[in-house]
């Protein structure tokens, strides 16, 4: 005879209730990373944007270009950042990291313009631009574009990383709390055959272990034994088994 | 890295590392030779082959060291400006040295890229106390070695004669640590400008590498179209390292859409040669000008690789040179540089071949970057011969502020000053006819718009 059906509502609980706890964090941290890593990467552009303009300050009053372009150069490598323009007061392109032209939509856009903006350039991708002027505008405007797939793809590799994490956390507490209800529904067997046994004899049985426990199925064997007239009940309950009277 | 102890017939024999014991051995045993040293006026005098090679025991030896593009799609400009360098070093050290010191070069290998460049200097400064820094290849890797140069202002390492015309090391803040031999990509450009200008082609669009060099020739262009009342009528760029195998129908096509009447190139041999191929095929039938950096003869070479009809594809070419045509041997110091490339025939760096994974090197006879490199080796040469006896980095400066109306032989003497760190200013311009680029007599009969 087996008992674990008496444990399927409570597995299935105990799984129910860790799918619940995995999903809420994967929701959470998708809506919590993906803010963060934006903010963080905004972040990051405009003070890259602000870094390179005040950089430039020099450089461009001394026209050289060489050098300015040199400084943008070495912004363009770091990661998400995909291309960096800088655009003088007049709206001439004085640098860019474009291969194999400036795009129209950038020719066409406000140099000055300085809010994150997003864009779409075809051939290249989506991007989110910041800028930041250069002497508060007068010697022209430095632009940042950071690649959205870039983003997307960092967002999904930091949730996929905590998800991955919460998926062994589930599979271990699933198999865990398996092994907990097959070692609590083990005894509960042993006392039903010891029980039926006891019933089937008229009150006798042979032992198949439980009697010994000293646990609270040890204490229902000796009980059940008792109440077949075949041996005192448990010391623990024999006050209550024998009544106030 | 690769040492190159320079001797006759030899471009490189063996790899040894520089300690400073042993430049202080090198030193005093320099000093110990140097009453029986030869003089430099006899080392570099026209060439006169003595058919003896310096003694081998000699010690005393100065070391130059050098970072430049021995592999990758630009190796061609690092091993023909080294191989020239190398027919003079050569020459000098067979003839005694400078001052009884043999003239050795550290070679780095930096691919043409910032970083390795970058790298290969500090090492260079740190770890092997090279005397100063000489033949660098590239405006990219150059602009990012001058910040380093300032840093470690007190040692008083100078870079030398980098093949390069942009501005970052003719200018504040960083003018200061370098010396220039060659004219400016600025005068460059204005000189193409000037004749596209003056023959009536005054749409002139700029195809250029996306770095700093390629924004210092776009500036050039910018400043002499500007001059003449125009802009650039159309830009297309390439990432560098491209090879000649790329496509450039994009670049190409974004220029077409302008109808500029000249493209001027500021890039490297393999795309430019790519874009020359692409426009021609595509139908821009205007002149093509490439700047001295990109190499002529490697340019010339890929192109007419393979070709049945190579003319088809060069006859818009024109390229600006800052050395006169080695052709031109009514001058004495090409015909120096004829005698001694033929005499020692220079190979490239002996680890070249195992960088370029075993990809072979055609070198040529003569070039327009050998002769530069000739020619800068003959002035350090001439530089360190007049710091005498004991050659003291603290001297150095000096010694080249000393160079006034020298006679290098090219029928332009060079002078140095505080306020003057390039030696010539001379632009040349030359077009393909046959696998040669030969000098451009009459810009109008050549390029005029019909």
């Amino acid at each position: 005879m087996r008992v674990h059906k008496l444990f399927r509502k409570l597995r299935f609980g105990i799984f129910a209730l860790f799918a619940l706890v995995v999903l809420s964090i994967f929701l959470l941290s998708i809506r919590t990373v993906s803010s963060e890593l934006e903010t963080e990467y905004v972040s990051n552009s405009a003070n890259i944007a602000r870094n390179i303009a005040d950089a430039s300050v020099d450089i461009l009053l001394n026209r050289n270009l060489a050098t300015l372009q040199s400084l943008i150069d070495q912004f363009v490598e770091i990661e998400s950042i995909r291309y960096i323009y800088i655009v003088s007061d007049t709206g001439e392109f004085l640098a860019h990291t474009f291969v194999p032209g400036i795009p129209e939509e950038i020719l066409a856009s406000d140099p000055s313009l300085t809010e994150p903006v997003e864009r779409s350039l075809p051939g290249l991708g989506e991007f989110v631009e910041v800028g930041s002027p250069i002497l508060s505008g007068v010697a022209g405007t430095v632009h940042v574009g950071m690649d959205t797939e870039a983003l997307a793809l960092k967002i999904q590799r930091a949730v996929g990383q905590q998800i991955y994490l919460l998926c062994i956390i589930l599979v271990v507490g699933v198999l865990v709390s398996i092994w907990l209800v097959k070692s609590t529904a083990k005894p509960l067997e042993e006392l039903l055959t010891y029980v039926v046994e006891l019933a089937r004899n008229g009150g006798e049985a042979s032992d198949n272990g439980v009697l010994a426990r000293k646990d609270e199925i040890g204490d229902m064997a000796r009980l059940m034994r008792h109440a077949a007239g075949q041996g005192p009940p448990p010391p623990k309950w024999r006050a209550r088994v024998r009544g106030p009277g | 890295m690769t040492e190159c102890r320079v001797g006759r017939g030899e471009g490189a024999v063996g790899s040894r590392p520089v300690t400073r014991r042993s430049l202080i051995r090198s030193g005093l045993a320099a000093l110990a030779a140097a009453p029986w040293a030869r003089p430099l006026a006899a080392a570099t005098g026209p060439a006169r082959h003595s058919g003896r090679r310096a003694p081998p025991t000699q010690e005393g030896e100065i070391v130059l060291g050098v970072s430049a593009a021995f592999s990758g799609p630009s190796r061609g400009l690092g091993t023909e400006l080294y191989r020239g360098s190398m027919a003079w070093f050569n020459h000098v050290n067979d003839n005694g040295g400078v001052n009884g010191r043999r003239i050795v070069l550290k070679l780095t290998d930096d691919g043409y890229q910032p970083d390795p460049c970058v790298a290969n200097t500090i090492q260079l400064m740190q770890d092997e106390s090279v005397f100063l820094l000489f033949g660098y290849v590239g405006t990219p890797t150059v602009t990012r070695v001058l910040p380093l140069l300032k840093r470690f202002r007190e040692e008083q390492v100078y870079l030398f004669f980098p093949f390069t015309g942009a501005e970052p090391q003719r200018e504040p803040p960083y003018g200061e640590f370098a010396f220039n031999l060659r004219a400016s990509y600025r005068q460059e450009t204005a000189g193409l400008v000037d004749n596209f200008v003056r023959i009536g082609r005054r749409r002139v669009a700029v195809f250029y590498q996306n770095d700093a060099y390629g924004r210092s020739g776009w500036a050039g262009v910018r400043e002499a179209l500007a001059a003449h009342g125009e802009t650039i009528a159309g830009e297309a760029t390439y990432m560098r390292g491209t090879q000649f195998e790329a496509s450039m129908r994009a670049q190409v096509e974004i220029l077409q859409a302008q109808s500029p009447d000249a493209v001027i190139c500021i890039g490297a041999y393999a795309a430019c040669a790519a874009f020359a191929r692409d426009a021609a095929d595509l139908g821009l039938h205007i002149p093509v000008a490439n700047v001295s950096f990109v190499g002529s003869e490697n340019l010339l070479a890929l192109m007419r690789e393979g070709r049945a009809d190579p003319d088809s594809h060069t006859r818009f070419l024109v390229n600006s040179q800052v050395v006169p045509s080695y052709e031109d041997t009514s001058l004495p110091a090409v015909r120096e540089y004829h005698e001694l490339m033929e005499r020692y025939d220079p190979l490239p760096p002996e680890n070249v071949e195992r960088i370029t994974r075993g990809e072979a090197y055609e070198r040529f006879p003569q070039s327009f970057v050998s002769l530069e490199g000739f020619l800068n080796a003959k002035l350090i040469t001439e530089i360190i011969g007049r710091m005498g006896d004991e050659p003291d980095r603290s001297r150095l400066e000096e010694a080249v502020f000393a160079v006034r109306n020298y006679d290098i032989g090219v029928g332009e003497r060079v002078s140095f000053g505080p306020d003057r760190r390039q030696g010539l200013d001379s632009v040349y311009y030359t077009v393909p006819e046959g696998d040669r680029f030969v000098p451009l007599a009459d810009w109008e009969a050549r390029f005029a718009i019909p």
